[in-house]
C-alpha cells in the first residue's frame, strides 16, 4: 500500500492518522511473520488500567491476520512477548486470515458454489443384478 | 335420550354417554388434546383439554368427563360450557408451559417437526416467551427395537404409546415407571418391541419422543408428496399413505378406513418401504447361453412373442402371483383367452376356492367392521396375528369388550386374546360339525357367531372337505340368525386372490391348476411358464421350462427366469385390489417404476400387439371399462358388495374324505413374505431379532411367556 | 378442655393392654350386636345426626358418604379405609392402630354394616411396620373370638384384610389407594365415577380414615346427641391433635373441636418454646395447608371453619409450630420437596410444576433470585392448583401461596441481602 493511498484513503489499510497516533504514544516491541507490527504505549494505562497494545497491519487491515502468539498478547490474555521460545503446538495449523467474503471463502461440500459436481442428494435404488 | 348443552354460545344437543370433549367438537369447539386419542382408553393426564363448566369451582378436563356426569343446574337448564374464555385460556397456557419447561424444544432437528402436536398446539394455545430459568430435565435414550428411535427428554408423558401397546397390540411391553419428574416411559428390561403393530406408537406420539428408526433424519413432511393408496402386503387392504420425494418412496403412513384399518398399520406394511428401493428389476434380460444378459425391451418381448408362438397352448402355463393388481390380471387373462390357453391360475398350489360357487364362498362375508358385532369367532386353520394383524386387532377390540367367545382349531399360536384350543386338525372340526362339541353349542346359541377360515385348513390336498366342513358348523351356527348376518368366512393371506377370482383367473376348461402345472413340467409336458410376479413357490420349475417373469423385485421367480420383463411395484402404478372381505380399492401411482420398467398392463398390451392378439384398449380407462364388463362388483370402488348368496350348501356339496393332517402354519416368517418384504433391510432385521428372541429366553418374540401361555387355554387345562 | 369421661380414645398412650381383654375393660365390642339388630340405616342415621366430619383432611360428612353407597346393588360393597398416613406431622393414625387397634376393628365392622359390605380393607403405610404387626394381632384375635369372620357372633360376615402398602404419599389419596390395591401402580383416577358408584375392582366403595372410623362405635354407644354436644356447631365432636416442632412437649392428644390454639398448645404441649411472643407461624393441618402467622394465632380456634377464615384448613389437625428462629422460607421450601418427591408424575401440572416450584423456593431461600420471581411463583402455584387429577397439586401450592400471602416481606428482604452482599463483593 502506497504512501499516497494510505493518505487519501480511509478503507483497506491503516491510516496515516493511525500511525501519527501510534508513532506519537507508542513504541514497536515486535513484528510477526507476516510483517504486521505491534506497539506498547510508551507512558500511562488505557481503560483496562494496563497500557495499551497495539496492531499495525502490514497492507489490508483485518483483525483475523493477527497469528495466535500475538493474539494472545494484544488482547491482554497473556503479558509476555511471544519471543524466539516460542513453539506452537504440534496440532496447530500455520495461521491464515479468515478469508470469508473473498473468493478464496470455504465453501463447503455440496455447495452450488463448488465447482465439482454435486453428488445425488439421496440414493435412488438398487438394482438387482443377476449373478 | 340426548341432553342438551350450551357450548360457547351455540345450544345443541348432545347423544348420551359421549365425552364433553366430543360434544364440544359436535359444537365446533376445537379443544386441545394430547392424551386423548378416540381409540384408546382415557387417561385424562395431559389437561390440556380443559373448559370450564359454569358452576363448577374448577376447570374440569373434557376428554375424561360424559356429558350425564355433569352436574345438573338446580333451575333445569342446560349446563352452559365455555371453551374460550379468560378461565379457560389461562389454564391453557398454565399446561401448555408447564409441557414445554422440560421440553427441549430442539425442533429444528426433531424428525416430528412440521407435524407435531406439541409445535402446533404450542403455537395455538401457549405464550410466546419462556419464564422457566432452572435447568431442564434429560432424560436417558431407551432402545425399544429397530423400528422406534426415542428422545425421552421430548417425552411428555401423555401414554399413548403405553395405552396403545396393551389395548390395541395386545402385549404389555411398555410402561411409565418413577415417578413425578423421573417418570419414564420404557420396555423395563430395554428390550425392542417386538409387536407386529408396534411402530404405530411413533403416529400416535403426539412429540418427537418415539419417531421412526429407518427413515430417522431423512426427510421433512412439508416437501414429501402425499399419495393416497393402497397396500399389498396382507389381504387386508390397508388404506395408506405414500409419501415420496422425486423418484423416491420416503415413508408410508397409515390412512384412516374405519371400516378397514381404523387407524393402524402392520409393521411389515410401514416398514418394507426400503424394500422397494433394492433388488429392483430396472431392464429387461434374456437368458443367454446360461446367463442373463440385459436386453432392450424389443429384444425381451422378441424372443417371448417367438416363443408363445412357437409352443402350442396347452404346452403354456400361467401364474399370477401375490401383489398383482386386477388390471394386469385382466390384461393376462384376456391375452390368453384369445391365444387359447387354458393353463391359466392366480392362486397357490392346492387352494380350494372355485370362482364358480357363490363369490361369498371365497370372501369374508362379515366384513371386518362386522367383527365388531360378533359375540361368537371359530377360528380355523389361521393364526390371524401373521396373517392380518389389522384384523387380529379388531379381534381384540371385540374381546376387550367382553362377551366374546373365541375358539381356535388349528396350531396353538399365541394369540393377543385369550381363546379355546378345540383341536390342531380335521378331526377336531368333523366333531364340531357333528354338533358334539361343547363350542358348537356356543355358535349356535350366539346372536352373531363367526367361523373364520385362514390359509391352514383352505390350503391343503383335502382343501375342499376342509372347507365343507367348515361351511357345515357355519350353516348349523347361521341358523335363526338375523337374515343379514353371515357366519362363514374366509382369510386371503394374499392382496391380488380375491380381484383374482373376481375376473375367473383360474384354469379354463381342461386346462391344470398351478399344482398341476408344476407337476406337468416335471414330466416333460410343460414348455413355456409365464409369471406374473409370482414367487411363493415350495419347488422351481423344472430346468428345461422356459420361464417368463414379469415383476418388480429380483427374487425367486427371477433367478429362474430365461427371460426378465421389468414391471412395477405397488407404489408405481394405478391399480384395483380386492381385500378379503372383496371389498375394492383403488391404489394410485405414488412414484414412477426405476430404470426402464413399465406398468405391467402396457407391457401385456404391447406383448399382446407383437403376437397379434392385440387387446382392445389403449389406457387404463379402457381397460377398467372392458374389466369392469366382466366382473361389475369391481367398479364399485371403497365399498364390499354384500353376498347375497350364501355359500355354505355349495360348499357342503363338495365334501369329502379329510385326512387327519393337522393344520400347517402357513406364514413361517412373518417379516418375510413377499418379494418386496424379502428384499427389506428393515424385515430382514426385524426377522433376525424375532428368530434370536425365539432362542432368548428372556426376549420372547410377540410378548412375554406368561402371556401366550395366559392366552392359550386348552380344554384340558 | 375435654374432661375425661368424654374421651374415646382411651389407651391413646399405651399405657393399658392394647388386646381384646383391655380394650374390653375400656367399653370396647360393648353392645355391637345390638347396633346391628337396629339395621344399615340406623347406624347411618346416627352418624348423620352425630355431624362427625371425615377426618382425613377434607372434613367431608362421615354419615353423608355413606348414604351415597347403593342400597341394592348387584356387585360387592366394601369398605376401604385410609392408614396411609404420610402427612408430614400427622401421627394419629399410627397412635391408633397400635393402641386402641379394637375400637377401629369394631369401627370397621359397623361401618362396613351400615353400607352393606362384607369386606374392608385397611391400607398401612408402607413404613408402618410394626403398627401394621399389632394391628394384624388384634385382627387375628378378633377372628379367634368370633367377632369378626364368617358366622361371627354379630351375624354380618365380615372380613377385615390388612394391607401393607409400598410407603408411597400419593397412595393416600382415595382412587390412587385402590389402584394400589387392586394391585396397579398408585395413580389417581379420574372422578367422576366416584368411588361410590365404581370403586375398588369396579365396585361401589366408600373410603375412610382410620379416626372417622374408629370414632363411631362410641358414636353408636354415647349417642350422637352425646358427639355433637362436642365441639362446635357444624364441627362436633372431638379430635386427634398432634402437635409437634417448637414447644415444651410435642403431643398428640384428644381434644374437643374448636378448642383455641393457645388453649391447646399451653394446656397440653407446654406451650410454644420460650413463651407464646416468640410464636412466628403455625401450620394448622399438617403440610399441605397454607400456615398461619402468629398475629392471626391469637384467637384462632381449631376447627374446619375458623381455620377457612385465615385461608389456612384443619386438614389432619397436625399442629407444626414454629418459633422465630425458625427459617419459614426454608421450611416451605423442604415442604416443596416433599411434594416434588411425591408427585406421581401422571398429569403435568403437578408432575412440571412442582419441580419448578422447589426450584425457585430453593432460590428464595439463599435470595438468589429477582423480586418479580416471587409473582411469577405465585402464578405458578394458581397454575398448578385446580387443573390436576388429585389435589395433590392443591396442597402442594397451598404451603407456597401462604408463605407468600404472609411473609413476602421476609423473602423480599432475604433477596435484598443477598444482592448487597453481591454488589459488595463486586467491589
Amino acid at each position: 500500500m502506497s504512501i499516497l493511498s494510505e493518505i487519501f484513503s480511509w478503507w483497506g489499510g491503516n491510516t496515516w492518522g493511525t500511525r501519527f497516533t501510534i508513532w506519537k504514544i507508542a513504541s514497536q516491541v515486535g513484528e510477526d511473520e507476516f510483517g504486521n507490527r505491534y506497539y506498547l504505549q510508551r507512558s500511562g494505562v488505557g481503560p483496562l488500567g494496563k497500557p495499551r497494545r497495539f496492531v499495525v497491519y502490514k497492507d489490508l487491515a483485518d483483525a483475523s491476520k493477527v497469528p495466535a502468539e500475538w493474539h494472545g498478547w494484544l488482547h491482554y490474555t497473556v503479558d509476555d512477548l511471544p519471543d524466539e521460545n516460542y513453539k506452537p503446538r504440534a496440532w496447530q495449523k500455520p495461521h491464515k486470515m479468515n478469508m470469508t467474503g473473498t473468493g478464496k471463502a470455504y465453501r463447503p461440500k455440496g455447495s452450488i458454489l463448488r465447482p465439482q459436481k454435486r453428488e445425488r442428494a439421496t440414493g435412488d435404488y438398487k438394482a438387482w443384478k443377476p449373478e | 335420550m340426548s341432553k342438551k348443552l350450551i357450548i360457547d354460545d351455540t345450544e345443541i344437543e348432545v347423544e348420551d354417554g359421549i365425552t364433553l370433549l366430543q360434544a364440544c367438537e359436535q359444537a365446533g369447539a376445537e379443544i386441545p388434546r394430547f392424551c386423548y386419542h378416540e381409540r384408546l382408553s382415557i387417561a385424562g393426564n395431559c389437561r390440556m383439554c380443559l373448559v370450564e363448566v359454569k358452576g363448577a369451582p374448577k376447570p374440569i378436563a373434557s376428554c375424561a368427563q360424559t356429558v350425564n356426569e355433569l352436574r345438573p343446574n338446580p333451575d333445569g337448564s342446560p349446563n352452559v360450557i365455555l371453551t374460550k374464555s379468560a378461565l379457560v385460556k389461562k389454564a391453557r397456557e398454565g399446561v401448555m408451559e408447564f409441557l414445554l419447561i422440560n421440553h427441549p424444544l430442539d425442533c429444528p432437528i426433531c424428525d416430528q417437526g412440521g407435524e407435531c402436536d406439541l409445535q402446533d398446539q404450542a403455537m395455538a394455545y401457549g405464550v410466546g416467551g419462556s419464564r422457566y430459568v432452572e435447568n431442564k430435565r434429560a432424560v436417558e435414550e431407551k432402545y425399544l427395537g429397530p423400528l422406534i428411535r426415542t428422545f425421552m427428554t421430548r417425552c411428555i408423558h401423555c401414554t399413548r404409546c403405553v395405552r396403545f401397546m396393551t389395548e390395541v397390540a395386545g402385549v404389555d411391553e411398555l410402561g411409565l415407571i418413577g415417578r413425578g419428574e423421573d417418570a419414564e416411559i420404557t420396555t423395563y428390561l430395554e428390550h425392542g418391541m417386538l409387536s407386529e403393530l408396534s411402530a404405530n406408537v411413533n403416529d400416535l406420539c403426539p412429540v418427537g419422543a418415539l419417531t421412526h428408526r429407518p427413515w430417522s433424519n431423512t426427510a421433512r413432511p412439508w416437501e414429501l408428496r402425499k399419495t393416497e393408496t393402497i397396500d399389498v402386503m396382507d389381504a387386508v387392504g390397508s388404506n395408506i399413505r405414500v409419501d415420496s420425494r422425486g423418484p423416491e418412496v420416503m415413508r408410508i403412513l397409515p390412512r384412516n378406513n374405519d371400516s378397514v384399518n381404523e387407524e393402524w398399520i402392520s409393521d411389515k406394511t410401514r416398514h418394507v418401504w426400503d424394500g422397494l428401493k433394492t433388488q429392483r428389476l430396472d431392464q429387461p434380460y434374456v437368458r443367454r447361453g446360461g446367463k442373463l444378459r440385459p436386453a432392450t425391451w424389443e429384444e425381451a418381448l422378441g424372443v417371448v412373442t417367438q416363443k408363445l408362438a412357437q409352443t402350442e397352448a396347452s404346452r403354456i402355463g400361467v401364474i399370477a402371483g401375490d401383489l398383482c393388481g386386477a388390471e394386469e390380471m385382466f390384461a393376462l387373462k384376456s391375452l390368453m383367452d384369445r391365444m387359447g390357453v387354458a393353463n391359466v391360475d392366480c392362486r397357490a398350489a392346492h387352494e380350494a376356492f372355485d370362482p364358480s360357487l357363490p363369490r361369498s364362498s371365497y370372501l369374508f362375508n362379515t366384513t371386518i367392521e362386522g367383527i365388531d358385532d360378533a359375540d361368537a369367532i371359530l377360528l380355523v386353520g389361521t393364526n390371524p396375528r401373521l396373517e392380518a394383524p389389522i384384523l387380529n386387532a379388531r379381534i381384540r377390540k371385540r374381546y376387550l369388550k367382553g362377551g366374546c367367545e373365541i375358539a381356535l382349531v388349528g396350531a396353538q399360536v399365541p394369540l393377543t386374546y385369550r381363546y379355546e384350543h378345540l383341536g390342531t386338525g380335521p378331526a377336531a372340526l368333523s366333531e364340531l360339525a357333528d354338533g358334539k362339541h361343547a363350542f358348537a353349542e356356543i355358535l349356535s346359541k350366539a346372536k352373531a357367531p363367526m367361523v373364520i377360515v385362514g390359509a391352514g385348513a383352505y390350503r391343503r390336498f383335502d382343501g375342499e372337505a376342509v372347507m365343507a366342513l367348515a361351511a357345515r358348523i357355519a350353516r348349523a351356527a347361521g341358523k335363526d340368525k338375523a337374515a343379514d348376518w353371515r357366519v362363514f368366512n374366509v382369510l386371503h393371506t394374499a392382496a391380488a386372490r380375491v380381484a383374482g377370482l373376481d375376473l375367473g383367473f383360474v384354469p379354463g376348461k381342461g386346462g391344470l391348476d398351478t399344482a398341476g402345472m408344476l407337476e406337468f413340467a416335471k414330466h416333460d409336458g410343460l414348455e413355456v411358464l409365464y409369471l406374473l410376479g409370482a414367487d411363493e413357490f415350495d419347488m422351481p420349475p423344472p430346468d428345461d421350462v422356459f420361464v417368463i417373469y414379469q415383476g418388480s423385485h429380483g427374487d425367486a421367480g427371477a433367478h429362474r427366469a430365461d427371460v426378465i420383463l421389468p414391471g412395477s411395484a405397488y407404489t408405481e402404478k394405478s391399480a384395483t385390489y380386492a381385500n378379503t372381505e372383496g371389498r375394492v380399492q383403488l391404489g394410485l401411482k405414488a412414484v414412477f417404476a426405476p430404470g426402464e420398467a413399465k406398468e405391467d398392463w402396457a407391457i401385456l398390451r404391447a406383448l399382446s400387439a407383437q403376437l397379434g392378439h392385440t387387446l382392445p384398449f389403449d389406457n387404463l380407462t379402457e381397460l377398467r371399462a372392458a374389466m369392469y364388463k366382466q366382473a361389475p362388483q369391481l367398479q364399485r370402488i371403497d365399498d364390499v358388495t354384500p353376498a347375497t348368496e350364501d355359500p355354505c350348501s355349495a360348499l357342503i356339496a363338495r365334501e369329502g374324505k379329510v385326512s387327519d393332517t393337522p393344520f400347517a402354519e402357513v406364514i413361517s416368517d412373518f417379516y418375510l413374505t413377499n418379494p418386496i418384504a424379502r428384499a427389506s433391510r428393515v424385515m430382514a432385521q426385524l426377522s433376525a431379532l424375532k428368530a434370536a428372541a425365539a432362542t432368548d429366553a428372556r426376549v420372547t418374540p410377540f410378548g412375554t411367556d406368561e402371556a401366550s401361555v395366559q392366552y392359550q387355554m386348552s380344554p384340558e387345562a | 378442655m375435654l374432661a375425661d369421661k368424654d374421651r374415646i380414645f382411651t389407651n391413646l398412650y399405651g399405657f393399658h393392654d392394647a388386646g381384646l381383654a383391655g380394650a374390653r375393660e375400656r367399653g370396647g365390642w360393648d353392645g355391637t350386636k345390638a347396633f346391628i339388630d337396629k339395621g344399615h340405616d340406623w347406624i347411618i342415621d346416627q352418624v348423620k345426626d352425630s355431624g362427625l366430619r371425615g377426618r382425613g383432611g377434607a372434613g367431608f360428612p362421615t354419615g353423608l358418604k355413606w348414604s351415597f353407597m347403593p342400597k341394592s346393588d348387584p356387585r360387592p360393597s366394601y369398605l376401604v379405609i385410609n392408614a396411609d398416613e404420610s402427612e408430614p406431622g400427622s401421627c394419629k393414625d399410627r397412635e391408633i392402630t397400635r393402641h386402641d387397634p379394637h375400637l377401629l376393628i369394631e369401627g370397621a365392622l359397623l361401618a362396613s354394616f351400615a353400607m352393606r359390605a362384607h369386606k374392608c380393607f385397611i391400607y398401612f403405610r408402607g413404613e408402618y411396620i410394626r403398627e401394621r404387626e399389632r394391628f394384624q394381632a388384634a385382627v387375628d384375635e378378633a377372628y379367634e373370638a368370633r367377632l369378626i369372620g364368617k358366622n361371627n357372633i354379630h351375624g354380618w360376615d365380615f372380613d377385615l384384610v390388612v394391607h401393607h402398602g409400598a410407603g408411597a404419599y400419593i397412595c393416600g389419596e382415595e382412587t390412587a389407594m385402590l389402584e394400589s390395591l387392586e394391585g396397579k401402580k398408585g395413580q389417581p383416577r379420574l372422578k367422576p365415577p366416584f368411588p361410590a358408584g365404581c370403586g375398588l375392582y369396579g365396585a361401589p366403595t366408600t373410603v375412610n380414615n382410620v379416626e372417622s372410623i374408629a370414632v363411631v362405635p362410641e358414636i353408636l354407644r354415647r349417642g350422637a346427641t352425646w358427639f355433637s354436644s362436642l365441639g362446635k356447631p357444624n364441627n362436633t365432636g372431638t379430635k386427634l391433635f398432634q402437635i409437634s416442632g417448637h414447644v415444651e412437649r410435642p403431643c398428640v392428644v384428644e381434644e374437643e373441636m374448636g378448642i383455641p390454639l393457645r388453649e391447646l398448645l399451653e394446656k397440653h404441649a407446654g406451650g410454644v418454646r420460650g413463651g407464646w411472643k416468640n410464636l412466628k407461624a403455625v401450620i394448622p393441618g399438617g403440610s399441605s395447608v397454607p400456615l398461619v402467622p402468629a398475629d392471626l394465632c391469637e384467637d384462632l380456634t381449631m376447627d374446619f371453619d375458623a381455620l377457612m377464615k385465615v385461608k389456612s384448613g384443619l386438614g389432619t389437625a397436625a399442629v407444626i409450630v414454629m418459633d422465630q428462629s425458625t427459617d419459614v422460607i426454608k421450611a416451605i421450601s423442604r415442604i416443596s420437596y416433599f411434594y416434588k418427591h411425591e408427585s406421581c408424575g401422571q398429569c403435568t401440572p403437578c408432575r412440571e410444576g412442582t419441580g419448578w416450584m422447589w426450584r425457585v423456593m430453593e432460590r428464595l431461600v439463599k435470595g438468589e433470585a429477582q423480586k418479580r420471581e416471587i409473582d411469577l411463583l405465585l402464578d405458578v402455584t394458581k397454575q398448578v392448583e385446580g387443573h390436576t387429577i388429585c389435589a395433590l397439586g392443591d396442597a402442594a401450592a397451598w404451603p407456597i401461596q401462604g408463605l407468600i400471602r404472609h411473609f413476602r416481606h421476609e423473602i423480599e428482604a432475604r433477596i435484598d441481602a443477598n444482592q448487597a452482599a453481591m454488589s459488595e463483593a463486586a467491589e
